[in-house]
């Protein structure tokens, strides 16, 4: 059994925690949490904005991306105790296979290194130092200008995809915001286990960052938090985010990170005998990361008609590569509601084809993966999990129209086509809403200069200072 | 119209509900009935045939009631599965669907008779285990309103069959609930110290207590009185838990807790399961878990969600039942719901379908309400 405490309240005035959140996630893990009052709340919230203004407000933001780069070197090394322990647990709190989180850990870790962490900020601001100080301004001779973060930012976030916690404290403490970061039941302990790393790099910058996790919707301490902080980050779902806008007082910024749908195309020419097998080996490995439960996770799979393989035998061969990743990054453990969902799923779609119409399933016997073939090119959501729709275009420029009833909604488009091809696409698919145009290798693994959901996330969380000579 | 064999299974359907809910049927007794209704579908019901076929299980091969194929509700919405002419039903019954682009499941029912014994018996089993007359306030609007909607259909025969005088409906399709009608009576029959059975859904009753509370008014009904609700709030925004609901009711309408009956139900069966509260109150034992049961002529299943093979006891999985009612269409139906085995009866956990994603990936039902709203 590992024990593991899920905060990091450095401001916390223990003696005063009267009891504790204990839960277990199967015989293996056990995590703590301590029952937080408003006052309680409150006062780590006045010494987080303290420590700010002592530790935080006036550092060289050079040396937070090396603090920060030596505590992500912890999680991004195997053999520290701090990424074995995140390793231990994770399978049991998130129901993801161990090499899923391996996995997931390894990947996300880079996006804090410090290479990384200068690319952002050079993508975003260009000149980093707008963070320390005043800088000339390359738009306007003579002007200079200053970035400030928030003093305190509140952020609440998702459970499905751990590590993204993690990215989110990182943007926040680049731009020298003291931060309250409250974990979600299906996720409390990545982002604890990265602000303890941070704080045994540097105890100041420590005393800048709390989280800890209390049931989403408890309004005494989310009101207090919505109030105190200057600023808002908020991960989740459509009812999640609905409610926490409900609540913002007027005026203040809400950064919203909200439900987003994505999928891939393949175009006719990457369909001969041998691209198609890599083609479907990707497409695979972009349904099974995350086990689809990222906003970057493809629904469905539209494949064009006219290549050397059929829409329909292009599921097939998507189905037997669905197989083979269940050696290597197995799908994670699914609750009842999930595995009933998909046998729905199935059951919908051979039904659909007594109907007469053109379905076909290539499913492992177990839920393990479903690949369902639907002549039918409507997007349609998948109940995840690698349940994957696979469609049939025309032509590919048919897409943009396809997906256009969910505008707004949507994210990243994966597709495998021709560099001419994917320039006219890519127009088309941007005028509707997607954020984000790739491959399938890249698909689950966005950059981290990246405009996330269409915006720039270092700029969201900052106000700019001119000053004109 | 059902054919000769269909008229003799009927019969026996109806015999078997006429026992009413108290004698337990031997195992024995109901694995003969189903099987044989099994073949009479198989032999009549091309799609269902051939989802059975698949499974490598036609009559021949199933040696128990539990074996039978159970099909999904979903199948309703895609394919005709009636054991006979479809022009020869007497009543079609359609899911509501909770948007426009979702298609709607149909249920046909060769011959109502069947159907109108079992929800008769099974509503003075578990409703009216005292035998009480009761008026029966109705917040359905009248079957004639709405002729795709089993509830209503279900309902009116209730209010017309079982009802003592004084029953009557006080909804409309197009006006909704009468609350002004309804208050009077409520009025009337506490004044004269009469008992009486409200229906509704259990939305329907949620607004119309929103409406008394806002009102400020209040009934205490007479000793007696009982309340049966039904549904869940699927699609909707606003979830209210049972207990809530059942405090409300206490409160505001003065049924208590014992008298208030869940109804289990749905389009794609001819029986429903009740909670099992008010018998329980009635037979004067106490301490029991909150349950549903099935009248003698439904059984329930539970599936295990992975395998879809019969869950281990006690374990949470997928609801299915076996209802022998369900003479015209299917026998076994796998429903939409979790659940598990709690004694002689069973709970229902939740929704098998659109469970929510863990976080920024998005869930299915929202999805497609939100692209619903946006036509």
């Amino acid at each position: 059994m590992i024990r593991a405490d899920a905060f990091h309240l450095p401001a916390l005035d223990l003696d005063r925690v009267t009891g504790w959140d204990v839960r277990r996630f199967g015989d293996e893990v056990e995590l703590r949490t301590p029952l937080l009052d408003a006052s309680l709340l409150e006062g780590v919230l006045e010494r987080l904005r303290a420590a700010r203004a002592r530790a935080l407000a006036d550092r060289p933001v050079a040396e937070l991306v090396d603090i920060i780069d030596r505590a992500a070197g912890r999680l991004a090394d195997e053999r520290d105790p701090l990424r074995r322990q995140a390793e231990g647990a994770l399978p049991a709190i998130t129901g993801y296979s161990p090499p899923m989180v391996r996995l997931i850990v390894e990947r996300m870790a880079r996006d804090w290194r410090a290479d990384a962490l200068h690319a952002l900020l050079a993508a975003e601001l260009g000149d980093a130092r707008v963070l320390d100080g005043l800088r000339p301004d390359p738009a306007a001779a003579g002007r200079h200008r200053r970035a400030y973060g928030p003093e305190l930012a509140f952020h609440v976030f998702a459970g499905n995809v751990p590590g993204v916690a993690v990215t989110s404290l990182v943007r926040s403490l680049l731009v020298k915001a003291a931060t309250l970061g409250k974990t979600a039941s299906g996720e409390p302990l990545l982002a604890a286990l990265f602000a303890r790393a941070l704080a045994e790099v540097d105890q100041r910058l420590g005393e800048c960052l709390a989280v800890t996790y209390w049931p989403g919707g408890t309004e005494a301490l989310e009101r207090l938090a919505l109030e105190s902080a200057d600023l808002v980050v908020v991960y989740g779902g459509e009812e999640t985010v609905a409610a926490l806008r409900g609540r913002m007082p007027a005026g203040k910024r809400l950064v919203v990170h909200g439900p987003r749908l994505s999928f891939g195309v393949i175009g006719r020419e990457s369909l001969g005998r041998e691209q198609a097998r890599h083609v479907a080996a990707r497409a695979a490995r972009a349904v099974a990361v995350f086990d689809q439960q990222g906003c970057v996770s493809p629904h469905v799979l539209y494949v064009e008609r006219g290549g050397g393989l059929q829409p329909d035998d292009f599921a097939a061969l998507l189905a037997e590569e669905l197989a083979r990743l269940e050696e290597d990054l197995p799908r994670g453990r699914l609750s009842p509601a999930e595995a009933a969902a998909i046998q729905h799923a199935r059951s919908a779609a051979e039904f659909r084809g007594m109907a007469g119409r053109t379905v076909r399933l290539f499913a492992s016997s177990g839920t393990e993966y479903t690949v369902l073939y639907d002549d039918d090119p409507a997007l349609t959501p998948s109940c995840l999990n690698r349940v994957v729709w696979v469609k049939p275009l025309e032509d590919l420029f048919d897409l943009a129209d396809l997906v256009r009833p969910f505008a707004g909604r949507l994210q990243t488009a994966a597709a495998a086509t021709t560099p001419e091809r994917l320039a006219r696409l890519a127009e088309a698919l941007g005028r509707v809403g997607i954020s984000r145009i790739t491959d399938l290798e890249r698909m689950p693994w966005p950059p981290v200069t990246w405009h996330h959901d269409g915006q720039e996330p270092l700029r969201e969380l900052i106000r700019w200072v001119d000053l004109e000579v | 119209m059902l054919d000769l064999e269909g008229e003799a299974l009927r019969d026996q359907v109806i015999a078997l509900c006429a026992r009413g809910v108290d004698r337990p049927l031997e195992d024995a007794v109901f694995d003969a009935l189903a099987r044989r209704i099994f073949a009479f579908q198989f032999e009549r019901n091309g799609p269902y045939a051939a989802y059975c076929r698949r499974r490598g299980r036609t009559p021949d091969d199933v040696a128990h009631w539990s074996e039978i194929p159970a099909v999904p509700t979903a199948a309703f919405k895609e394919v005709r599965l009636v054991a006979g002419r479809v022009e020869a039903a007497e009543a079609v019954f359609r899911t509501s669907g909770t948007t426009r682009a979702e298609r709607r499941g149909e249920h046909y029912l060769l011959d109502v008779t069947a159907y109108h014994a079992a929800l008769l018996a099974g509503f003075a089993g578990y409703v009216l285990p005292d035998r009480a007359e009761l008026p029966l306030l109705s917040l359905v609007p009248p079957g004639q309103q709405m002729t795709d909607s089993s509830l209503a259909h279900m309902v009116a025969v209730l209010v017309e069959r079982v009802g003592a005088q004084g029953s009557a409906h006080y909804a409309d399709v197009q006006r909704g609930i009468d609350d002004d009608a309804l208050a009077a009576a409520l009025r009337r029959f506490t004044d004269g110290r009469t008992p009486v059975c409200l229906l509704g859904t259990s939305l329907a009753f949620l607004h119309w207590l929103d409406r008394l509370r806002a009102r400020g008014e209040r009934f205490r009904l007479p000793a007696g009185s009982r309340l049966m609700d039904t549904g869940g709030f699927k699609g909707r925004r606003r979830e209210v838990p049972a207990e809530e609901l059942r405090s409300a009711y206490q409160e505001l309408v003065g049924v208590p807790g014992s008298h208030v009956v869940n109804e289990y139900g749905m389009t794609e069966l001819s029986s429903q399961a009740y909670d099992a509260g008010l018998r329980d109150w009635h037979a004067g034992v106490s301490g029991r878990s909150p349950r549903k049961l099935a009248p003698p002529w439904m059984r329930v299943l539970v599936a295990d969600p992975e395998t879809l093979e019969v869950a281990r006891p006690g374990a949470v999985g997928i609801l299915r039942l076996v209802d022998l009612a369900n003479l015209s269409s299917v026998v076994a139906v796998q429903t939409e719901d979790l659940g598990g085995e709690v004694e002689d009866g069973f709970v229902v956990l939740g929704r098998a379908t659109g469970a929510p994603p863990r976080g920024c990936s998005i869930a299915m039902d929202l999805l497609l309400s939100a692209v619903e709203e946006r036509r």
